[in-house]
């Protein structure tokens, strides 16, 4: 119940997004009721011309009807362009705003959302589907609205003529219409199978274009070429199932409305019999009946994509339903501004939710460590989530199922949460990094302190040398030319931390694809990262324990050992075993 | 041969590749050879199927001209509705029955052109793209190079530039149309008035001209658009992708700011471009309002005296509308000319050094209505490997030092040889050098003191096979993958040799399991292990294998090696590897170890040796090699 009404809040807010101003909606109206109004005044000139061309009036009198012909309709076109692009821009402001909504409600959504989603689905969800209600929100604009006036504009002029031919005209419109819905639906799934059938051709290609090298050192080319040839073969044979399919729809309508165009002049010559028309009435009635054609094709073309906008918005509208997991805290309490942070972890424990929402495995139980300010602990486990999941909790990622994560003091569902980004900080194996200039991605994109402090802190880590070696120095776009090796987006990473001052960091170790002399660079920035501050290392390799003060052996969940200097000394501990195993000597 | 025009009047073109407008003009339309080679290319695709291209071309010209009849329909009828001619109501119906029927012929020949069409065009497609492919995967040299650094742009090339190349080809026949009908048309209407023709022919004319030179200006605001749009979707990728990042450092209103940033510079570029469209548009609709007004306007005297009749009036503006269609279809010709010869360039350049513009079109069978015959498999060689070698292999990278200096190298039957070296010391160039997949600068290949021409088709299987650093699996079945193209005999001693066996246990439907970037995801081991097995299924002389140990745990690379090995022992496997790899479990087992330092072999020898003599292998891997043994993988 409570589901429902938010959703139905989330539609109402997606829609309240894509509406105009008044002052740009009167813009548009008066512009749509432009570009209806003057097409339907243009065919009334021919009408007087050639009836006064029959009736033999001056031929000044007929230049000056024909010239207004050529105003009319020419401003007719004007007003249509003038409302294409009055749509597009309202239409794109709005899905602008209802973008830029999304994302912020998006990126304030916690892990547990963004965990089970790829940015590949983002893109779709924030980018996509809100493209998809932009254009429907245009082509209603230009062609149901525009396009129903006109039709509807249409049929009254032609029903004061004779209300005869008006009912005539109307009946046969909602005929066709009917006809032309029902066949574009048939013409659906072969048009499917055909674009199916392309992406899958492409696919393909794109995949063996890829592997070419794997392909032509396996000797497996004219394999490839055949499969290729399988795969065009089925794409001609989709191909021309659906353009049989789609030409005769086009030519079905050319003969409806050929149909329609006959049956008016049948009607015409019949009333021109009876007296009821003079042949310039004949003239506007062929005018009319051409000039519907257009908008009639473009309506039940924008049938079929209204179910897709519809889609669209709902699909919006469950993601601006979804909510926070991660409560508010009633009276945020900073955590201390400087100086390294202590940290505690009181019988956690912690289940990662079910896609249902209720709990699923517990993958932390009973957890409880201690660590003073400016002390290092190293987190070590054989295998399994549990330490990565215990950094999530101390960087309030999550909270915990049970008990208490507390640093500084404070219990971190109590801390403001922009304090807790501001003094702890994280150093993750897969750097991300963005298509942006140096500047922006150590500052992500905020203000900078300044480039001298962004120079000395990448001179910090190490790489001094490799900025002077940029093009642009700072403003150097990254992923372009200058490529990241992946130790140097590691040190990259270590200054966004040297940048932050944090005053407890996490730190999950560079991955073993490094070679051995460079993760000895980074160790040594590492170090001075470290100094002064609390940290919790998430260690990989053995070998970086040599530098913590406490251990704690992580498996199935659980604390299995904590200790400090003894748990090394002390033969009979995992720790110890673990240490002769890789032949560690401390 | 479907891009006909149907209704020149109203609709826009048929034609496919409606995106390609978003791409950049690199023609210099200056240079005539070029110019020449794409109108030869475009004359061999209409000639390499001469008697379909033919016929359907035919079959298109009565949906061109039957729209005169229809305007000489409607000038009899609206000559009996306006009196100029004596008529009863049964002889006009008549007429109305015979407008609705020329449009049903018209109707139906659209339908059978069309399909007939289908043909030609998928299958002028299918021969430039099967060309194209044969040449990147099969003829001599490296390929790797002729590919464009990215794979969009490579399929691009496939999808684009050959639907430009065909259109143009396919263009002639609506040309051929809309010529047909415009010399008939205005051949009756010069015959009414002479004077209103020609007048009608001047904005024709100025509206073909400014359309073709606004054309480009268009184009240009679409591609802006689209490259903008990109940017926002890529800037929403980069949040999202960042995510992690973004919410620790509580940097989301600043990531928020750039992307309103990037949507206000794509809202205003998309604004302009569909302005820009609708403007396109309404100067069509305007020179066919543009063209009835001067009707109006100049008949006004001859309607007056009777000359002009209203009939005259209905088959002018009927033809009128239709007319608009000849300068548009020369237009678009125009325009796709510097299209093709870009087009013609782009896939010439896929081509193999050897091959030219010929080759493009060399005509290979389509195979649209039964199964294409089974690839050959490669024949069996009289020469089994006793050592390959190579001498003085040198490759240069543009400069960064990620290349080869001088390194010799020589691999005995039976051995097992080891490269290693640091990130960036060209372990992975050797390997691929070797192989002929990237072109050697100096240096030569011996197969048996043999001097090997071209590596990259002679190191095949069944003489070397090949598992990559960078492992690819097609979106097919396993199976597939592991076969492409052959014979399954040797399969289930590949997937054992691999450690593939207990893997494939735990998946439902076994190797018809669709893998691949469209199916299930494999592990990164997996797929290393799959490549593995899909190298050991071509039974080579000389397996080289990149470096496992990206994604495989030390055990089960050990394992793997050890199996390997046994098989090497019994010959039920490749008795010689050649591998890259920094893992104890690879150089223990060597019987030589290649260590690289930026491109130069600065030891060789055994584990033992090298750890006693090589400071490099000392400074790599003396510690490493010790700390490994714990075998921590990270979760």
């Amino acid at each position: 119940m409570a589901h429902s009404i938010r959703a139905g809040r989330a539609r109402r807010q997606v829609l309240r997004a894509l509406l105009p101003g008044r002052h740009s909606a009167a813009a548009l109206a008066v512009a749509i009721a432009a570009a209806t109004a003057l097409p339907l005044a243009a065919p009334q000139f021919t009408r007087r011309f050639v009836d006064d061309a029959a009736a033999g009036a001056g031929t000044g009198h007929l230049t000056l009807i024909a010239l207004g012909y050529l105003v009319v309709a020419v401003a007719g076109q004007a007003a249509r362009t003038l409302t294409a692009w009055l749509a597009g821009r309202l239409a794109w402001e709005g899905t602008d705003r209802l973008r830029e909504r999304l994302a912020e409600h998006a990126l304030g959504l916690d892990m547990a959302f963004h965990g089970r989603r790829t940015p590949g689905e983002m893109i779709e969800r924030v980018d996509g589907d809100v493209v998809a209600v932009a254009e429907f929100a245009v082509a209603f604009l230009l062609d149901v609205v525009a396009g129903v006036l006109l039709l509807a504009g249409v049929l009254v002029i032609v029903s004061t003529v004779d209300p005869r031919l008006g009912g005539a005209l109307a009946a046969y419109c909602a005929l066709i219409g009917y006809g032309m819905a029902r066949a574009q639906r048939l013409a659906v799934p072969s048009a499917a199978r055909a674009r199916q059938e392309h992406a899958t051709l492409f696919g393909g290609l794109e995949e063996r274009l890829t592997a070419v090298e794997d392909i032509r050192a396996n000797g497996a080319g004219e394999h490839s070429v055949r499969r290729f040839h399988q795969s065009a073969a089925a794409l001609h044979r989709a191909e021309f199932r659906s353009d049989r399919v789609g030409s005769s729809l086009l030519a079905g309508t050319g003969v409806a409305f050929a149909a329609g165009t006959a049956i008016a002049l049948g009607l015409a010559a019949w009333g021109r019999m009876s007296g009821i028309v003079t042949v310039g009435t004949a003239v506007l009635l062929f005018q009319y009946t051409l000039m519907v054609r257009a908008p009639f094709e473009r309506l039940i073309d924008q049938l079929r994509r209204y179910q897709t906008a519809l889609a669209g918005i709902a699909r919006i509208g469950a993601l601006l339903a979804e909510p926070r997991t991660l409560p508010s805290p009633a009276d945020p309490r900073p955590l201390p501004a400087t100086g390294p942070l202590g940290l505690r972890l009181d019988g956690v424990g912690f289940a990662y939710d079910g896609e249902g929402g209720e709990g699923g495995e517990k993958v932390l139980s009973d957890v409880t460590l201690r660590l003073a300010p400016g002390e290092r602990l190293g987190l070590v486990s054989r295998t399994g989530s549990g330490k990565t999941t215990i950094a999530r909790l101390v960087l309030r990622l999550y909270d915990p199922v049970e008990g208490v994560v507390r640093v500084g003091g404070l219990d971190l569902r109590e801390a403001d949460p922009a304090s807790i980004r501001r003094r702890i900080c994280v150093v993750t194996q897969d750097v991300q990094l963005f298509a942006a200039s140096v500047r922006d991605n150590l500052t992500l994109f905020r203000p900078s302190t300044g480039d001298d402090r962004l120079r000395e802190v990448l001179a910090e880590v190490g790489l001094g040398l490799w900025l002077a070696g940029l093009p642009q120095g700072l403003d150097t776009v990254l992923g372009g030319p200058a490529d990241v090796s992946a130790g140097e987006a590691q040190l990259l990473a270590l200054a966004r931390a040297f940048l932050a001052d944090p005053g407890l960091v996490v730190l999950d170790e560079p991955s073993s694809r490094l070679d051995p002399a460079t993760e000895h660079r980074i160790e040594q920035s590492v170090e001075r990262l470290l100094t002064g501050r609390t940290a919790v290392l998430i260690a990989h390799r053995l070998s970086s324990l040599s530098r913590v003060d406490e251990v704690a052996v992580v498996g199935e969940g659980r604390i299995l050992e904590y200790g400090r200097e003894d748990l090394a000394a002390d033969p009979d501990s995992r720790f110890a075993r673990m240490l002769r195993l890789a032949g560690v000597a401390r | 041969m479907n891009s006909g025009e149907i209704r020149p009047g109203e609709g826009g073109e048929t034609g496919r590749g409606e995106d390609d407008q978003a791409r950049p003009a690199e023609a210099r339309p200056g240079e005539g050879g070029q110019v020449r080679r794409a109108l030869r290319v475009a004359a061999r695709l209409a000639g390499f199927d001469l008697r379909r291209y033919l016929v359907g071309a035919l079959l298109w010209m009565p949906a061109a001209v039957i729209p005169i009849g229809g305007g000489l329909l409607l000038q009899r009828l609206f000559d009996q509705i306006g009196g100029h001619r004596a008529a009863d109501l049964e002889q006009s119906l008549w007429l109305c029955a015979a407008f609705v029927g020329a449009e049903a012929v018209r109707g139906l020949t659209i339908v059978v052109a069309w399909s007939y069409g289908d043909y030609w065009w998928n299958a002028a497609a299918t021969v430039l793209r099967a060309n194209v492919l044969r040449s990147l995967l099969t003829a001599r040299g490296p390929a790797a190079a002729r590919l464009p650094h990215s794979t969009g742009e490579s399929v691009s090339r496939f999808r684009d530039d050959v639907g430009d190349l065909v259109d143009f080809a396919d263009e002639s026949v609506s040309l051929a149309g809309a010529t047909l009908f415009g010399v008939a048309a205005l051949a009756i209407m010069g015959s009414i008035d002479p004077v209103i023709t020609v007048v009608l022919v001047v904005p024709m004319i100025a509206v073909g001209v400014v359309s073709r030179l606004a054309n480009e200006a268009v184009r240009r605001l679409h591609l802006h658009a689209r490259t903008l749009g990109a940017a926002v979707t890529a800037s929403i990728g980069e949040i999202f992708g960042g995510i992690l990042a973004i919410k620790t450092a509580g940097a989301e209103e600043a990531a928020l700011e750039r992307l309103r940033e990037h949507n206000r510079r794509r809202r205003a570029a998309a604004v302009k471009d569909r302005l820009a469209t609708g403007l396109m548009e309404s100067t069509t609709g305007a020179t066919v309002e543009i063209g009835i007004g001067l009707v109006l306007l100049l008949a006004a005297p001859a309607m007056r005296s009777g000359d002009f009749t209203v009939g005259d009036l209905a088959l002018f503006t009927t033809y009128v509308s239709w007319l608009t269609a000849l300068p548009r279809t020369i237009g678009v010709v125009l325009h796709r000319l510097p299209r093709a010869v870009v087009a013609t360039g782009r896939l010439s350049r896929l081509m193999a050094p050897h091959e030219d513009s010929r080759d493009l079109t060399r005509d290979t069978a389509v195979w649209f209505r039964g199964e294409p015959p089974p690839a050959v498999p490669p024949p069996e060689h009289d020469d089994p490997l006793d050592a390959v070698e190579g001498r003085g292999l040198t490759v240069r990278f543009g400069g960064n030092g990620r290349g080869l200096r001088g390194v010799d190298l020589r691999i005995e039957r039976g051995s097992f040889t080891v490269v290693t070296g640091a990130v960036g010391s060209g372990k992975t160039t050797l390997v691929r050098a070797l192989l002929g997949l990237v072109p050697l600068d100096s240096g030569t290949i011996t197969w048996n003191g043999r001097r090997v021409a071209d590596p990259g088709t002679f190191l095949v299987p069944g003489r070397a096979a090949y598992a990559g650093q960078v492992p690819r699996l097609l979106s097919a079945s396993l199976r597939e993958n592991l076969l492409l193209g052959r014979s399954g005999e040797r399969l289930d001693a590949a997937l054992e040799l691999a450690v593939l066996d207990g893997d494939l246990a735990g998946m439902a439907q076994g190797l018809d399991t669709v893998v691949g970037p469209r199916g299930v995801r494999l592990s990164g081991g997996q797929i290393q292990r799959a490549t593995a097995a899909r190298a050991l299924v071509r039974a080579p002389d000389l397996l080289v294998v990149d470096d496992l140990s990206s994604a495989l745990d030390a055990g089960t690379e050990r394992l793997l090696w050890d199996r390997i090995a046994g098989a090497a022992r019994d010959g039920s496997g490749p008795g010689t590897l050649l591998v890259v790899s920094h893992r104890r479990a690879a150089l223990e087992r060597a019987d030589q170890i290649i260590v690289l330092d930026r491109g130069r072999v600065v030891g060789r020898g055994r584990l033992g040796e090298l750890l006693r003599d090589c400071p490099e292998m000392r400074r790599l891997w003396g510690e490493e090699l010790v700390l490994e043994a714990g075998g921590q993988q990270d979760d």
